[in-house]
């Protein structure tokens, strides 16, 4: 009796200590993105280094992370909801991880645009707005995941259709000025890949907010068109 | 105890005398019968007050006062008793807590407490505010959780927690917090977190004001010394020596003008309360439209929207400059073919002067550090049009003198709107 309770206790800190070494890498992923816009508005390429040294960081704990999950699927089996916690886990740490690289990808982005001595100049505006949308998506879905919120994540996802139209919406506005102006190509297409950068940060917050569904409901609602929320 | 003992035995020995005649003189049975009865209604007596006992302790209320019979009513009235104090205990305490949570709800800095394993166990409203939290659903889970920035993850697990943490808020843009960690009764920890928004700005300004002045003057000071240096080692011919002269004369002209605007500028700031003369505005409006005009040469439609009422009291020098400059301002930053719309009006509510372009605009972002000293949105574009970076800064100093607010409104691409509000004590001839 008291062994087994033991056991469950350790076992139930094994999944808290996991929980927050998500989130911690999640933190940094937060960094990364939020150190990136900065460096897109202020042109302090900087801090481009810093973004690439944290990714490295990223990457580990995402390979700490799955090692601990598949060690506590080894040891401890879990079932129901723990189950669908570490699987869900090691699911949100790739989405985690490669939202970091798309950050890194801003970031270089960024850095070849002002090395080239041009200036992001009236993409400023459109491209920070859809930037804070995606960093408080990627925030809101951590939050949602921290506090098992399933509220919150079905905002998140909502939030991602916003994303995706403000998108395609600069991505008008550049190939127009391209055609107005053929000088402003090479500059427009980094900002292209800036935006599709940030467009996927918005794309895996979303993944991260249906895994926090799957997690806490059980509900697979990945790929499902009428979400019922 | 004992007279219980003594009144049971009493009422054993009782039934016991009435049964032994009876068994004797009317049959054997009979007696045993009133023997057991006696017994058997003690036993009886006693199963009713267990019973009571029984009832009230699963649901014990105050309110319902326990009464027991014979030697049960002392038992049960001390443990009414030790109920009702234990109660109106708590409530005391409950009081106590209540006040204590009220009081760190009042505090303006955040608290969050954090237990043995860095789980919040509370936190004020503040707190909630500055980091995030909703303390109705954090509590118990791991402050780092919520709190994700690598910088306070780092320092909350170094040792050291002699210096506060500055970090910026990645909730709330643009906030500053300086965080604190105080270990308290063993090795639960409270975090106090002050808003430190507000100093660090002053810091900063302080910090790039020294750092600007320096930059700034060096700059044409660096033009003339490599001129200077040019016609004295070489011989330059007449055409060529005109031209550095030219621009030598233009790089010190500069540099007037910079300490010409610093020295404006702390005369305004050390200066006595502006006098108090009537200004006329409707003049004053013409002639910073002549003014506008002027400076625009014609590629700016300059509009005026006045009714002529209302006049101002203050210091007439330090109006027209501080309006000279937001007229300025408005012709520089807005490209041809733009309208300029310069307008007073006074009523009641005080009276507003407003310059309104159809400029560039100006980022959110910056609005607030607009009036810094030297302070540039673009670097380069400011230096071209001429500024020293000191424009605005006087004109909101001259206008704090008169107690007016200076108001920005912007947005990129559209336009911006600069107004000077003035107090009602200042306006008169309505």
């Amino acid at each position: 009796m008291n062994e087994s309770q033991h056991l469950s206790s350790q076992f139930d800190d094994d999944l808290s200590r996991l929980r927050t070494h998500v989130l911690q890498m999640g933190g940094l992923v937060e960094t990364q993105v939020s150190a990136a816009i900065e460096a897109y508005s202020t042109g302090e390429i900087a801090s481009v280094k810093a973004i690439v040294e944290t990714d490295r960081k990223v990457n580990e704990l995402e390979k700490a992370i799955d090692d601990d999950c598949a060690h506590i699927i080894a040891k401890r089996q879990p079932t129901a909801s723990d189950l669908r916690l570490v699987l869900g886990i090691s699911k949100i740490v790739t989405d985690l991880e490669r939202a970091g690289d798309e950050a890194k990808k801003i970031a270089k982005g960024v850095r070849r645009i002002y090395e080239n001595g041009h200036l992001p100049g009236q993409y400023g505006v459109g491209i920070r707005h859809l930037a804070e949308a995606a960093l408080t998506m990627i925030r809101q879905a951590l939050d949602a995941f921290a506090r098992l919120d399933t509220p919150q994540a079905a905002d998140v996802i909502r939030a991602d259709t916003d994303v995706d139209a403000e998108f395609k919406s600069i991505i008008r506005q550049l190939i127009t000025h391209m055609m107005e102006d053929p000088r402003t190509i090479t500059t427009s297409i980094e900002i292209i890949s800036i935006a599709r950068a940030i467009e996927r940060i918005g794309d895996h917050a979303k993944n991260i907010s249906e895994q926090v569904v799957y997690i806490v409901e059980g509900r697979d609602i990945r790929h499902t068109k009428e979400k019922a929320l | 105890m004992s007279s219980q003992l003594i009144r049971a035995l009493f009422l054993a020995l009782l039934s016991t005398i009435v049964a032994l005649p009876v068994g004797y003189f009317v049959a054997h049975w009979a007696g045993w019968v009133l023997f057991c009865g006696g017994l058997g209604l003690q036993l009886a007596f006693h199963f009713r007050n267990f019973s009571r006992l029984d009832h009230w302790s699963k649901n014990p209320v105050v309110d319902d006062s326990l009464e027991g019979e014979g030697a049960w009513d002392g038992v049960f009235g001390r443990l009414y008793r030790h109920e009702k104090d234990l109660r109106s205990q708590i409530a005391g305490r409950d009081q106590e807590v209540a006040m204590l949570i009220a009081a760190g709800q009042a505090l303006t800095d955040g608290v969050v407490l954090l237990d043995q394993n860095d789980q919040i166990v509370y936190c004020n409203t503040t707190a909630e505010m500055q980091l995030g939290l909703v303390v109705a659903t954090d509590r118990g889970q791991p402050v780092v959780n919520l709190v994700r920035q690598p910088e306070f993850i780092g320092y909350l697990e170094a040792g050291d927690h002699s210096r506060p943490l500055t970090l910026r808020s990645d909730r709330r843009a643009d906030r500053v917090l300086s965080i604190y960690i105080i270990p308290y009764a063993g090795d639960r920890r409270l975090m106090q977190i002050k808003d430190v928004t507000q100093t660090d700005r002053l810091d900063r300004m302080r910090r790039d004001f020294v750092a600007n002045v320096s930059h700034e003057l060096r700059t044409p000071l660096t033009v003339l010394a490599g001129f200077l240096e040019t016609l004295q080692e070489y011989d330059v011919e007449p055409d060529e020596r005109k031209r550095y002269l030219d621009m030598m004369a233009e790089q010190s002209k500069r540099m007037q003008s910079i300490v010409q605007d610093l020295l404006t500028l702390s005369s305004i700031e050390s200066a006595p309360p502006p006098e108090s003369d009537a200004v006329d505005m409707a003049s004053m409006i013409n002639k910073l439209h002549r003014d506008a005009e002027g400076l625009s040469a014609g590629r700016h439609t300059i509009v005026v929207e006045s009714d002529g009422q209302g006049d101002l009291r203050g210091s007439e020098p330090e109006l027209v400059s501080a309006f000279g400059n937001l007229v300025a301002n408005a012709v520089r930053y807005t490209p041809t073919g733009g309208t300029i719309r310069i307008g007073w009006k006074a009523g009641p509510q005080g009276g507003e002067f407003s310059v309104k372009d159809t400029g560039i605009g100006i980022d959110a972002k910056h609005i607030p550090r607009l009036t810094e000293r030297f302070y540039r949105v673009d670097r380069g574009r400011s230096r071209d049009a001429g500024g020293t970076g000191l424009g605005l800064a006087i004109v909101k100093h001259s206008l704090n003198r008169h107690q007016a607010q200076l108001d920005i409104q912007s947005t990129p691409g559209v336009g911006s709107c600069f107004s000077a509000k003035f107090p009602p004590n200042r306006v008169i001839g309505l």
